[in-house]
């Protein structure tokens, strides 16, 4: 049997980590799987990788042991590890043992332990802020709506320091009519506008599917982060109603903007 | 004469103190306020106090007449549900702090204010909770100024100052009634001006400075005026009365707390 291609990614907050492991998926003809290691109830990363790379799989870490026991020929896999996570403590599977080891830095980076931990340093995004003591938020909002307009006034807010200082912030979120919207904010980089995910519209109830956000920041509002968020969510009524006009236009055979 | 007008104090008495003192300085012979006299802002007492100490005519925004009647418009009124609870929170805590003899001023005062050929709204003629904005159509902006029969027509509530002149307007009616042929009838519109003066206390142009206008009567000339003034005394005022920080930090960034309606035009009926 063939050695596992594995590669571990690591790297410091907004270098590029996903955005590397993106790039390389479209270099492949092989089939790609995908876990994020500390991702846990909040997948924004995996969420996105899977809507957005078609040939990639996103696997759980239960999914991706019982991978490791019976491998298929011809993938390559590819596991993110957050920024947080102590990569001494990482302790892997033996046939992970022989794994790539690629770490994703900002340019001019030297001397930090991933130097001593990867392989590979591949340069990524410059970094503008550098946070003392950088804190991870993060929030499931499965199952919610947001506002659209409410939505945008939020993130302008956040992104704009209205609740603590943010080096990156990273969503996904349903919409009132029904697509499901991807943001993406690292500071000092120009601002990027949302984007649709590649997902159906969902138009019946609550979305049975993951939306959710993450921020590294300092200093973060937490309580008023969590707040202003729920006051952009829509209730069971207003769900109903929007999803019925978006149906209604569907069925019309117009398009829906 | 020196008319000064002003708008959409919104309880923010730092603001109006420093934009009075402005005025006070330009040597006004005459002062007119167009409402929202409350609301957003922590010192809302405080703010109808010195209006009337002063005894500044003003007319009734659509704020001050939500505190008098009770919030009741629908979501219309919002660009989005964040707007909303927002506003909700905005009015109530306004609604909690106000005196009797404070909502007793607002129940009383005027829809529009009259003065030679000048007048004065919050919002529009037909409601204070219009939105005359200045790209909104020109028949429309002419029909709001030719109802009024003055020439020059004041208003406030959008929170960003502007002149529009309409010169040169060309109307064309078909009269039509019973017994008689149809008659097409032509005629010119003399020049009408729309004069918005902006916001005292909650300004929406991307700076915290207050803005207000001056109309020279003699000289038939519009000055829009930005006015300094420490706008942190009245952050810190919002955050100790236990209003939303948010709004604090929108009103440093000359952002506004809520933001205006979708459509404009659109007037709630409720």
């Amino acid at each position: 049997m063939q050695p596992l291609n594995i590669t571990l990614v690591a790297g410091s907050i907004g270098a590029g980590k996903t955005t590397w492991i993106q790039q390389q998926v479209h270099t492949t003809a092989e089939t790609v799987i995908y876990l994020s290691l500390d991702a846990g109830e909040t997948a924004v990363d995996s969420t996105y990788l899977a809507a957005e790379v078609p040939g990639l799989t996103v696997l759980s870490a239960v999914q991706l042991a019982n991978f490791l026991e019976h491998p298929t020929d011809g993938c390559v896999v590819y596991l993110e590890l957050g920024f947080h996570i102590d990569l001494n403590s990482i302790i892997l599977p033996d046939p992970m043992a022989d794994c790539r080891r690629v770490a994703v830095l900002p340019p001019g980076t030297r001397h930090t332990e991933w130097h001593g931990w990867a392989d590979v340093v591949v340069t990524g995004a410059e970094a503008s802020i550098t946070l003392r003591q950088p804190h991870l938020w993060r929030s499931a909002l499965s199952g919610q709506v947001l506002d659209s307009a409410s939505l945008n006034t939020f993130w302008y807010e956040l992104t704009n320091g209205a609740y603590g200082t943010i080096q990156r912030a990273k969503g996904i979120f349903d919409v009132a009519d029904g697509r499901s919207l991807y943001f993406d904010f690292v500071a000092g980089l120009p601002e990027t506008t949302d984007m649709e995910l590649n997902l159906p519209r969902w138009l019946n109830g609550r979305p049975d599917r993951f939306s959710g956000i993450e921020i590294v920041g300092e200093a973060l509002g937490q309580t008023a982060i969590a707040q202003t968020l729920k006051d952009c969510c829509l209730d069971e009524q207003a769900i109903a109603y929007y999803q019925q006009q978006i149906k209604d236009l569907i069925e019309q055979g117009e398009e829906v903007a | 004469m020196k008319v000064a007008v002003m708008s959409c104090i919104h309880g923010n008495y730092e603001a109006l103190n420093a934009v009075l003192s402005d005025i006070d300085d330009q040597s006004a012979d005459k002062i007119y306020c167009l409402g929202d006299l409350v609301g957003y802002g922590p010192h809302p007492n405080a703010v109808v106090e010195m209006i009337r100490a002063l005894d500044i005519p003003t007319c009734q925004g659509c704020w001050d007449e939500d505190i008098v009647e009770g919030l009741n418009s629908c979501e219309c009124s919002y660009p989005s549900v964040l707007a909303e609870k927002r506003g909700k929170q905005a009015h109530e805590w306004t609604d909690q702090v106000i005196h009797p003899e404070v909502r007793e001023f607002l129940a009383q005062l005027p829809l529009s204010l009259r003065d030679d050929n000048l007048c004065f709204v919050h919002g529009s003629p037909h409601n204070q909770h219009e939105y005359l904005m200045p790209e909104v159509d020109a028949f429309v902006a002419l029909e709001r100024v030719l109802v009024t029969g003055a020439d020059i027509l004041f208003c406030g509530h959008t929170h960003v100052p502007y002149v529009r002149s309409l010169d040169a307007g060309q109307l064309q009616i078909r009269v039509k009634s019973t017994g008689t042929t149809e008659r097409d009838v032509s005629f010119s519109a003399p020049l009408k001006r729309i004069v918005n003066a902006g916001s005292v206390g909650e300004p929406r142009h991307g700076r915290p400075n207050a803005t207000y206008v001056i109309y020279n009567t003699d000289a038939d000339q519009i000055t829009l005026r930005e006015v300094e003034y420490d706008y942190q005394k009245t952050c810190a005022a919002i955050i100790d009365n236990g209003l939303p920080p948010i709004f604090a930090w929108r009103l440093a960034r000359g952002l506004e707390f809520a933001e205006r309606a979708d459509d404009p035009t659109h007037v709630c009926e409720r």
